[in-house]
C-alpha cells in the first residue's frame, strides 16, 4: 500500500479483504455442512452400493415430410442389446468381458460375429462409452438375452429409436439414410458432441439436413445393483431431458413422387426429376434402381452393403444429381436459344445444305438419324424433327462460345447449388478446356457439329436438365432448385438466390422457343407419346445419347401445361434406345396420373396451380 | 549474546507446514491403491525439501531486490509465455510445460509471480491518483498481455487468477471499493445473466450501484455505455451460438449436467465428502470403490479424500489452516515497511486465496471443474515449490516489518 493513505483507512481496508476471506470460507464450511451432515446419510448409502452410471436418453431425430406433410421418415423404437462397460477401477469385470466364455455365450445370445462382438467390447472398456452389440434385435434374440443376462456381465437391453422410412424405397436416394456414426465421421465432428453409437445422416436429406434432424441426447444419473441393472434414478443431479430434432418438410408431393415411381416402373436404371419451374422446388424425384433405407436403419451387415456396392447398378447413388450422361438432342434447345439470341438465325432460317441423312465435313460424313433425311427445314421445324444435319451446321455457324455461353446461363455443366450433398458438376467444355485438350487454337472444328447435336464431351446430370426446363418455361427467369420447403421452429425458410443469372432476351424468342417445342409433341415430333392429357398442350424436346458402354440412354425434357407452366421436368433411361421411345412414354404416364387422377376432369386441376407460388424465389 | 528466533511470522509458517504434512499424509493414503500411482508420497517430499529450501533462500534476499528485478523478470516470462507455444510439452490438451534438460517448469507460474512484482512496483509510486487514466490504465495491461497467453494454453484456471490479483491490488492501492465494483459491473453483468437468463435481475442491481458509487458523469455515461451494450448484444449471442456452443458454456456453468464426464466426477466427489460424515471413514479406510471414481485423487480432487477419510473435522481442520493462511497473509501487508513489500503481500495472498477457494468449490460441488491444484495439498512438484515461494515471500516481508 502506498505510503499515503492513512492508517485508517489502511485498517477499514484490510478489514474488509478479511471479511470476505471469512465469507468466503464460511461459505465452503456450508458447502462441507451440507454434505457431510444434512446429506450424509444419502450419500453414505451411495458410497456403499457405489453403482452410479451415466445413462444417455436418446434424443428423436427430426421426421422428414412431404409438403402435405404426409410422413416420409420418422422414428420408432428398437431394442438394442448394449454392452455396458464397468467403472474403470474394477479390472474383475474388465477382465470377465474378454473371457472366452462370456464372449461366446454373447455372441450365441445375440447371434453375432465373435471379433465384432470382441473389438466392441474392447472400445467400450477403453472408453467408458456404452457400445451398441446388436441393433434393433428381433424378439427370439431378446429373449434369449433376457434369459442369461443375470450372469452375463455388463450386457443389457436399451430401447432406442431407430429410423423408419415408411414408404419404403420410395424417393430413397433422396431422403438417404441414417445410420450408425463411424470412426471417421466421429473424427471430423469432434467438437459437435457425437458419441460412439449415435445415429447420423449419411446421404440425402438426412446427410444434407443433419445438424436440423439431429435432436441433442440427454442424460440421466442412475444408480444399479451389482448386475448393471437400473434400480432407481439419483435424486441429485436432475435428469437433462433431450431435445428432439427438428422436423423438416419438404417440396416433394408425395403423389407425384408415386406418379413418378409408376411410370419409371419399366425403366431399369436411369432418373427423372419433377420441378416446379415456378420456385424450383423439387416435386419429385427418382433413381432407379432404388434401395430399402429401412434396412440401413436395422444395421446393415457388411455382406449386404458389399452387394449394394458392387452390383455395379449402385442403388445408394442418387443419378439424379450424382451422375452426368451426355444430353443428346435435348442440347438442340441449348443451341436453337443461342442462335436465336446471338441474332444468327430467325424461326424461319434454313440451312444452306439440306438434310439427306448425313453432312459432309472435313472429310468424314457425320450422320442423321434420320437416314432417309429430312430434307431442307426451318430452325422449329428442324427442332421439331431433331434434324442433327441442320444443327451440325448451326453448330458450326455459331461457334463454341454462344453455345457454351448459352448452356451456363442455362445452368448446364455447373452444380446447381440443390440442398443434397454430393451433387455432380457435369462438363460443358470451354474453349479453354479445349486448349487443354488439343493444343491451343488447333482443336478440330469437328467438335462443334458434336456440340450442336448434345454429343462429344458434354456430360450434364438429370437435375441440371430439369432445371434448365424450368428456365425455358420460365422465359429465362432462373430458379433454384431445392428439396426442403420449411423446418421447424424456423419461420421464416429462404431459398438461396440461383447460382446462375438466368437468360435475358426478347419475348419473341421465348414464343419461338416454346411454339418449336410444342411442336416436337404434337403428331409428326418425336414426342407425341407425351401429350397424354386431352386439351393440356405440352412443349418438350427428346435426346438419344449415344454411349459407349452399350446401348443409347433414352432422354425427354418438357413442361406442362404449355401456357401456364407448373411441371418442368427430364427423364434419363439408361441403356434403353430412343429418347421418343422410352423417355417421353414415361412424361406421358406422368401427366395422366397428376392431371387426370380418375376422373378425367382436366380442368379442374389444369385451373388450379400444383403449388402455391412462393414468393422467395423472385427476389 | 542470547539467542533470538527471527522475527518470522510463526502462526503462518505452523499453518503451511500443517497443511503440507496433511498434504503428504493424504497423498500417501490417495495413492495407497494398488495401481500406476503407488509411491509417489515419498516422491512428494522430496519436493517439499527442495521447495522448503527455495522458500529459505527466496525469504534471505531482501525484497527490494525483487522490486528492483520486477521489469525484465517480467519481460522474461512473457519471452517464456510465447516460447511455450513453440517448444512446450504437450499434455492432455494443453501445452504449459517447457522441458530445460531434466527440469520441467511452468512459465504461468513465473509470470505469475513478475506480474505481482510489477503490479506492486508500479501501485507504489508516490504520485499515484488512481481517479486519472495514466495511472489505473498500465496495470489492465500488464496483467492483461500474460493472463491472455496464460488462457490460451488453455489453462484457464491459473490464468484467472490474474485478474483476482489485480483487483484485490486496485482495492488496496486505495481505488475507492464503490468505483471498483463499479468498473467490474460488466463481467457481473455477463456473469448474472448466465445465471438469471435475463438481463433484468442485473438492471437492478446496478441502478443501486450507481446510488453507492456516485460516480463521475463522464464515468457513468461510459459504464452506462458499456452495460447497455452488454445487456443488448448478450441475448442476441446467445441466440446465434451453435447449440453444441451453448451446451459447452451451460456445461461450464452447470457440470452435474455434462454426460461426457466431469459432471460424474463431480457427483462422485460430493458421495466421498458427504459419506465421510462428522468423524470420516477412518484415514487410509476411505472406501476403495469410491475413491477410485476419482481420476484426480492424490491431485485437483484431494479435497475429496481428506473429506471422506478424516470427515467434517477434518475438512475443518483445513479450512482454518487456509483461513490462517490468508489471515495472515493480508496482515502482513497491512503492517508491512513500505508500499512494495504491503502490496507484493496482497498480491500473493490473492492469488492463493483465489487457488484455494476456486478448488475447494469445485470439490463439494459448487464451482466449474477448471483443474486447479490445492496448494500444499495436491500432489505436484511445481505447484509445492511456487506455493512456497509465496510463503518465503510472505515471510520476506514479515522477516524485515520492524526494519528502519
Amino acid at each position: 500500500m502506498p505510503q499515503g493513505l492513512p492508517q485508517r483507512d489502511k485498517d477499514s481496508r484490510f478489514a474488509l479483504l478479511a471479511g470476505l476471506a471469512v465469507a468466503s470460507f464460511g461459505v465452503v464450511v456450508l458447502g462441507l455442512l451440507r454434505l457431510q451432515v444434512l446429506q450424509h446419510d444419502e450419500l453414505a448409502r451411495l458410497s456403499d452400493q457405489n453403482r452410479i452410471r451415466l445413462d444417455v436418453i436418446r434424443a428423436p431425430r427430426g421426421a422428414i415430410r412431404d409438403r402435405a406433410g404426409r410422413i416420409l421418415a420418422d422414428n420408432q423404437p428398437s431394442f438394442d442389446i448394449v454392452f455396458r462397460p464397468a467403472p474403470i477401477e474394477s479390472t474383475l469385470r474388465v477382465r470377465a468381458t474378454i473371457d472366452r466364455e462370456w464372449l461366446r455365450r454373447v455372441t450365441g445370445a445375440i447371434v453375432g460375429d465373435t471379433n465384432d462382438v470382441r473389438r466392441k467390447v474392447q472400445e467400450a472398456n477403453r472408453t467408458g462409452q456404452t457400445a451398441v452389440l446388436r441393433r434393433a434385435a428381433p424378439y427370439a434374440v431378446m429373449a434369449a438375452v433376457e434369459e442369461s443376462r443375470s450372469d452375463l456381465a455388463g450386457i443389457d437391453v436399451q430401447v432406442a429409436p431407430i429410423r423408419r422410412y415408411p414408404a419404403g424405397p420410395l424417393a430413397a436416394q433422396l431422403l438417404g439414410y441414417a445410420g450408425e456414426i463411424n470412426d471417421q465421421e466421429l473424427q471430423d465432428r469432434a467438437d459437435k458432441g457425437y458419441g460412439l453409437g449415435d445415429l447420423i445422416g449419411k446421404t440425402g436429406v438426412e446427410r444434407g439436413y443433419e445438424d436440423m434432424l439431429r435432436g441433442v441426447d440427454g442424460a440421466e444419473f442412475v444408480v444399479v445393483n451389482a448386475m448393471g441393472k437400473r434400480v432407481t434414478t439419483l435424486e441429485e443431479g436432475p435428469p437433462r431431458l433431450p431435445v428432439p430434432g427438428r422436423d423438416v418438410t419438404l417440396t416433394i408431393d408425395l403423389s407425384i413422387q408415386r406418379a413418378l415411381e409408376v411410370a419409371m416402373a419399366k425403366i431399369e436404371r436411369g432418373a427423372a426429376v419433377v420441378l416446379d419451374p415456378r420456385d424450383g422446388s423439387v416435386l419429385a424425384m427418382v433413381s432407379k434402381p432404388e434401395f430399402d433405407p429401412n434396412e440401413f436403419s436395422r444395421g446393415i451387415s457388411f455382406d449386404r452393403w458389399k452387394d449394394l456396392n458392387s452390383n455395379g447398378a449402385f442403388p445408394l447413388l442418387n443419378r439424379a444429381t450424382q451422375s452426368a450422361y451426355p444430353p443428346g438432342s435435348t442440347f438442340k434447345v441449348v443451341c436453337m436459344l443461342a442462335g436465336l439470341r446471338a441474332g444468327a438465325v430467325d424461326p424461319d432460317s434454313h440451312m444452306p445444305t439440306a438434310c439427306n441423312g448425313g453432312f459432309w465435313f472435313g472429310g468424314r460424313r457425320f450422320g442423321c438419324w434420320e437416314h432417309g433425311g429430312h430434307g431442307s427445314l426451318n430452325l422449329v421445324d428442324a427442332l421439331q424433327h431433331s434434324c442433327d444435319v441442320y444443327f451440325y451446321q448451326l453448330g458450326l455457324h455459331l461457334g463454341l462460345d454462344p453455345i457454351q455461353e448459352m448452356a451456363h446461363d442455362l445452368g448446364l455443366g455447373d452444380r446447381t447449388g440443390i440442398d443434397l450433398p454430393a451433387e455432380a458438376k457435369g462438363l460443358v467444355p470451354t474453349s479453354q478446356y479445349y486448349n487443354q485438350h488439343f493444343h491451343t487454337g488447333k482443336w478440330p472444328k469437328g467438335v462443334l457439329l458434336n456440340l450442336g447435336i448434345g454429343q462429344g464431351e458434354l456430360l450434364v446430370t438429370p437435375l441440371q436438365l430439369a432445371t434448365m426446363t424450368a428456365v425455358v418455361a420460365n422465359e429465362g427467369h432462373a430458379v433454384r432448385p431445392h428439396v426442403v420447403q420449411s423446418i421447424q421452429g424456423q419461420g421464416s425458410f429462404k431459398v438461396p438466390k440461383p447460382v446462375e443469372p438466368g437468360v435475358a432476351t426478347s419475348p419473341a424468342i421465348w414464343e419461338t422457343m416454346h411454339l418449336a417445342m410444342h411442336k416436337v409433341t404434337l403428331p409428326g415430333g418425336t414426342a407425341n407419346a407425351s401429350r397424354s392429357v386431352p386439351g393440356m398442350n405440352v412443349a418438350g424436346k427428346t435426346g438419344t445419347a449415344q454411349n459407349p458402354h452399350g446401348k443409347d440412354h433414352a432422354l425427354f425434357v418438357c413442361f406442362a401445361p404449355l401456357e401456364n407452366p407448373t411441371v418442368a421436368l427430364a427423364i434419363v433411361a439408361e441403356n434403353c434406345g430412343h429418347g421418343s421411345d422410352w423417355a417421353a412414354p414415361v412424361a406421358g404416364s406422368l401427366f395422366r396420373q397428376i392431371f387426370l387422377p380418375d376422373t378425367g376432369n382436366v380442368q379442374e386441376r389444369t385451373l388450379h396451380p400444383v403449388v402455391a407460388p412462393v414468393d422467395s424465389a423472385a427476389d | 549474546m542470547k539467542f533470538r528466533l527471527p522475527p518470522l511470522d510463526w502462526p503462518l509458517a505452523f499453518a503451511t507446514l500443517g497443511l503440507i504434512g496433511i498434504g503428504l499424509a493424504t497423498v500417501y493414503s490417495a495413492t495407497s491403491v494398488p495401481g500406476a500411482h503407488q509411491g509417489l508420497w515419498a516422491k512428494q517430499f522430496l519436493w517439499f525439501v527442495v521447495a522448503l529450501g527455495f522458500a529459505w533462500i527466496i525469504a534471505a534476499v531482501h525484497y527490494r531486490f525483487y522490486d528492483s528485478i520486477s521489469w525484465p523478470l517480467y519481460a522474461a516470462s512473457l519471452v517464456a509465455l510465447v516460447a511455450v507455444f513453440a517448444i512446450g510439452v504437450e499434455r492432455l490438451g494443453a501445452k504449459r510445460w517447457i522441458e530445460l534438460g531434466p527440469l520441467q517448469f511452468q512459465p504461468s507460474e513465473i509470470a505469475k509471480l513478475a506480474t505481482t512484482f510489477v503490479l506492486a512496483r508500479f501501485f507504489d509510486h508516490a504520485r499515484l491518483d488512481l481517479r486519472k487514466l495514466r495511472w489505473w490504465v498500465p496495470p489492465l495491461f500488464v496483467t492483461l498481455v500474460p493472463f491472455v497467453l496464460v488462457a490460451k494454453e488453455p489453462d484457464l484456471g491459473t490464468a484467472s487468477s490474474f485478474p483476482a490479483m489485480l483487483v484485490a491490488m486496485y482495492f488496496w492501492a486505495g481505488m475507492p471499493a464503490s468505483q471498483l465494483v463499479l468498473g467490474l459491473s460488466p463481467i457481473l453483468n455477463v456473469m448474472l445473466f448466465f445465471l438469471t437468463g435475463s438481463v433484468w435481475w442485473f438492471a437492478g442491481l446496478f441502478v443501486g450501484l450507481l446510488a453507492w458509487a456516485r460516480p463521475r458523469v463522464v464515468v457513468l455515461v461510459a459504464m452506462l455505455a458499456l452495460n447497455g451494450a452488454v445487456a443488448v448484444a448478450l441475448p442476441k449471442l446467445w441466440n446465434h451460438l451453435h447449440d453444441y456452443q451453448k451446451r459447452r458454456i451451460e456445461t461450464f456453468l452447470n457440470p452435474e449436467q455434462d454426460p461426457s464426464g466431469s459432471g460424474y466426477q463431480v457427483i462422485q466427489s460430493k458421495i466421498a465428502i458427504g459419506s465421510g460424515g462428522v468423524t470420516g471413514k477412518g484415514y487410509l479406510k476411505g472406501s476403495q470403490k469410491a475413491l477410485a471414481y476419482l481420476p484426480m485423487r492424490h491431485t485437483d480432487f484431494i479435497y475429496s479424500v481428506v473429506g471422506e477419510e478424516l470427515g467434517l473435522l477434518g475438512s475443518l481442520t483445513v479450512v482454518l489452516l487456509y483461513g490462517i493462511v490468508v489471515f495472515r497473509g493480508y496482515r502482513l501487508a497491512s503492517i508491512a515497511r513500505d508500499g512494495f513489500a504491503s502490496l507484493m503481500a496482497v498480491g500473493i495472498t490473492t492469488a492463493l486465496f483465489f487457488h484455494i477457494m476456486v478448488n475447494m468449490l469445485m470439490t463439494i460441488g459448487w464451482a466449474p471443474v477448471t483443474g486447479v491444484p490445492l496448494p500444499f495439498l495436491s500432489y505436484g512438484g511445481t505447484a509445492l515449490i511456487v506455493n512456497c515461494i509465496q510463503i518465503g515471500l510472505l515471510q520476506n516481508v514479515a522477516l524485515r516489518r520492524r526494519e528502519y
